[in-house]
């Protein structure tokens, strides 16, 4: 296992270095200055070539490159044109938020996508299985944009429950949880109900049963465990995808996550900030994925590497 | 005849969900109790509280919570002396000298003197603060040099005592008061920590408390301010990105003011509860599509005018903007000097548009390409002038980008047609004049019509220099009329814009400039809170 690990962790460098440098050829071949989104419509051109000289942009190609990779490299992701504030400091102020909101969908997700899969597939054709089926239909089609303004308008603005927006307590985490989590339940209620069917007919599950285990026993140790492990790459990417920000619910809820920090340093063609993130997030994504894949293994022995 | 949809892609959803929520509606929200004042009109977070830094709305509205200048502006945009008590100009109108109000403290306790003054327009200038745009302080002689490295020291500051600015232009400019009350000429204090940005220190009506970046930014009343303490506790600036949210918060009670936008102005004029909270404020803001008058066709005069009378500016007004604003007659908004109010726009005559195209040398008409950013209204209002021009055979294709994009193509010369707005820095008409229409300006971001003309360029020379304050104006209208014949773009509206104030606000007026309202005079009432 250890041996896995180290060669996957070998096999990420080179990963992130191709997104050291695509990030940061993307950004030099898109349209869009960086010196007119700072300085607003009336900046003169001395003004703009004065800031243009600042920030080194007018160096070659190569130069700039080189500059970035080295202060990378020394842990340094450079400050923002916008807020003249280190891109490290605003990452590691939303990245939490970020992780909250994350985990909090996806344990709602988890918890409620794994049981519904279950009952369904206990008595499949059943009322419950009916019922998540419905579900899952709404939470897969449903744009989460869509979702997040009806929860808000119900529950926020109608009920009184919860506040529409925000961040702080455990009342602010409850609605955006449940509109980034909705797609994800809907998902693996699906998975896991297909892969329960599966075990629930194999032939271990029969012996268990034959063997005189308990209906919850056979459930829950035989048949669930190894129905659980397509279920694993399903959590393994939703919750990487979630990670690297859920852009449209931290819109919505006003989440003062990192999502809304990448698009809005997109918009101002903050080319530090978009750097810096993309690069941070890709470091996440390659971690989680390797969680989820020693998860995979933990699960499944057959696995193996 | 082209008739512009104004129903938006998301109202049916949008039709469905206050259905929802008004069957559930539950007991009104409990607001007499908060002391706080919320503001809900910022959609994005602001740069950073470091005055040198302040080069958009969100920033530039925070920055003059906390500081001021030695001049600033009333919410009715009317210029009124600050930390300046007041000043008098040399016969030549080069030479300001501002006297600085006795007995005023910065918030760390240490008190202002002209030394601050001198330090702060110096560091707003200075290439290591990264602020990038001081033009306000560019009039000042020898500013440039320190803009550019050159020096350290600006020649034309000089601080003869404590209490005494002596500042030296160029050349005259009559409307530099105006520019020091922007907040990049922000007072700081000399000896200010280098972390100014997130710890600010200013003179103004509120100290930063605590800024959660993308949540909100708490400030609490300064209770030595000169001009007394504020009527509230403190003052919360909410930054909600979406404006259906920001609306919901309202709803909720959460939130005191709020901007509309034009999608939701239907729901809420037919609601009568909703209507009563409703404050239309004249903004300066101006919707127009720059012609570039160096491409093609569009070189003809003629041409430029067929596009002005191709489109019926009033009904898109009416049916996208629900009426918000006015037809545009020239650059300048009705709020201000120099305004021509009974100046006729152009007309809605589509045949006097093709007669004119054909006059032009171009009877089987022309092929442009419409730019615009990707702001729902503003894609709206592109389709309905595409529609309008298709139907005199100006056959208009739509190029549809992110801002930053649609902007530097626009900047460079590569599009025909650019549908954009502009807003005020500073409430005088020099503001949309110069940046919209001025040789000097072309190809910067507001005259990418390209437009040159001589005649205007020499009528702005004039007005620049001149101090009296009614041939300025006078001045001002003639540039405006002499470009409006030339139609370097097509005229569209000022757009008023729509907030929500609640009932148990006292003492708000939505301000012309965005940096006119500081909110000192601004109470929650107590009792019950109507519905």
């Amino acid at each position: 296992m250890a041996r896995f690990i180290l060669r996957r962790l070998a096999l990420a460098v080179p990963t992130l270095l191709g997104v050291l440098v695509v990030a940061f050829l993307l950004l030099y071949v898109a349209p869009g200055d960086p010196v007119t989104a700072m300085l607003g419509q009336r900046a003169d051109p001395a003004t703009v070539a004065r800031l243009r000289a600042e920030l080194h942009l007018d160096d070659p190609l190569p130069v700039r490159f080189a500059r970035y990779a080295d202060g990378v490299l020394h842990g340094r992701l450079g400050r923002s044109y916008v807020t003249d504030r280190p891109i490290t400091a605003d990452i590691a102020e939303r990245f939490p938020k970020t992780l909250e909101l994350a985990a909090a969908a996806m344990l709602l997700a988890t918890t409620c996508g794994i049981t519904l899969g279950v009952l369904s597939a206990r008595r499949p054709g059943g009322w419950v299985d009916r019922l998540a089926l419905g579900v899952a239909y709404l939470g897969i089609s449903f744009p989460v944009y869509w979702v997040g303004l009806l929860l808000i308008l119900v529950f926020a603005v109608g009920l009184r429950w919860l506040p529409p927006s925000g961040s702080g307590g455990l009342r602010y985490l409850i609605l955006p949880a449940l509109a980034l989590g909705m797609r994800s339940i809907a998902f693996q209620a699906r998975v896991t109900r297909s892969s329960m069917l599966d075990a629930l007919g194999a032939d271990f599950t029969r012996t268990a049963r034959a063997k005189g285990a308990g209906e919850w026993r056979v459930v829950s140790r035989h048949a669930l465990r190894n129905a659980l492990i397509p279920v694993i790459t399903v959590v393994g990417l939703d919750f990487g995808s979630y990670l690297t920000g859920s852009i449209l619910t931290e819109t919505v809820f006003s989440w003062p996550g990192l999502g809304r920090y990448v698009v809005d340093a997109i918009a101002r063609r903050d080319l530090p900030a978009i750097q810096g993130s993309v690069l941070f997030l890709s470091v996440v994504f390659v971690a989680v994925n390797l969680v989820a894949d020693v998860a995979y293994a933990k699960a499944d022995p057959r696995v193996a590497y | 005849m082209p008739r512009p949809s104004a129903r938006s892609a998301r109202s049916p959803l949008l039709l469905v969900l206050p259905c929802l929520a008004l069957a559930c509606r539950g007991a009104p929200p409990d607001t007499t109790a908060r002391r706080t004042l919320v503001d809900s009109r910022d959609t994005y977070d602001p740069r950073s509280l470091d005055p040198a830094l302040s080069t958009d709305v969100p920033t530039g509205r925070a920055v003059s919570y906390v500081y001021e200048g030695l001049t600033r502006f009333t919410p009715d945009a009317r210029l009124e002396p600050a930390l300046a008590e007041r000043w008098d100009v040399s016969p030549g109108g080069r030479t300001y000298t501002f006297h600085l109000r006795a007995g005023v403290r910065f918030q760390d306790g240490t008190p202002l003197t002209a030394r601050d003054v001198v330090h702060s327009f110096t560091r707003a200038l200075d290439p290591a603060t990264h602020g990038g745009r001081a033009d306000p302080l560019l009039p000042i002689r020898g500013a440039a040099a320190v803009a550019d490295g050159k020096a350290t020291v600006v020649a034309g500051l000089a601080a003869p005592d404590d209490s005494t600015v002596v500042v030296t232009l160029d050349r005259p400019l009559a409307i530099f008061p105006k520019l020091l009350a922007m907040p990049v000429a922000s007072v700081l204090p000399a000896g200010a920590p280098a972390a100014i940005g997130d710890h600010p220190v200013g003179t103004g009506p509120w100290k930063l408390v605590r800024w959660k970046h993308d949540d909100y930014l708490l400030f609490a009343r300064n209770p030595d301010y000169w001009g007394g303490p504020a009527e509230s506790d403190s003052l919360e600036a909410r930054i909600i990105a979406e404006p259906s949210t920001a609306v919901a918060e309202f709803e909720a009670g959460n939130v005191d003011v709020t901007e509309i936008p034009p999608d939701e102005m239907p729901s809420w004029e037919a609601d009568s509860a909703k209507r009563q909270r409703l404050v239309s404020g004249p903004s300066l803001q101006l919707v127009y599509v720059a012609i570039n008058t160096t491409r093609g066709p569009l070189r003809d005069v003629r041409v430029r005018q067929a596009i002005n009378d191709a489109v019926d500016t009033k009904t898109i007004l009416a049916r996208l903007l629900h009426g918000q604003g006015r037809v545009a007659a020239g650059v300048i908004p009705p709020a201000l000097g120099g305004a021509d109010t009974t100046r006729a726009p152009y007309p809605y005559d589509p045949a006097k548009a093709r007669a004119l195209l054909a006059a032009a040398g171009y009877p089987a008409g022309i092929d442009v390409q419409l730019w615009t950013g990707a702001t729902p209204v503003m894609v709206r209002v592109a389709e309905a002038i595409q529609a309008y021009l298709d139907a005199v055979g100006i056959r208009t294709k739509i190029e549809q980008r992110d801002y930053a994009t649609a902007s530097q193509a626009s900047r460079r010369g590569e599009t025909d047609l650019f549908l954009k707005d502009w807003y005020a820095d500073y409430p005088d008409a020099e503001d949309f004049l110069d940046p919209l229409l001025g040789g000097r300006n072309a190809g910067l971001g507001g005259n990418v019509s390209f437009y040159r003309n001589p005649s205007f360029d020499a009528l702005m020379a004039r007005a620049r220099v001149e101090t009296d304050a009614g041939r300025r104006d006078a001045l001002y209208r003639s540039a405006d009329s002499l470009a409006f014949a030339d139609a370097p773009m097509l005229y569209l509206y000022f757009y008023d814009h729509l907030f929500a104030v609640q009932p148990w606000i006292r003492g708000f007026t939505i301000p012309v400039i965005f940096n006119g309202q500081r909110w000192t005079h601004v109470s929650i009432a107590r009792g019950p809170a109507p519905r």
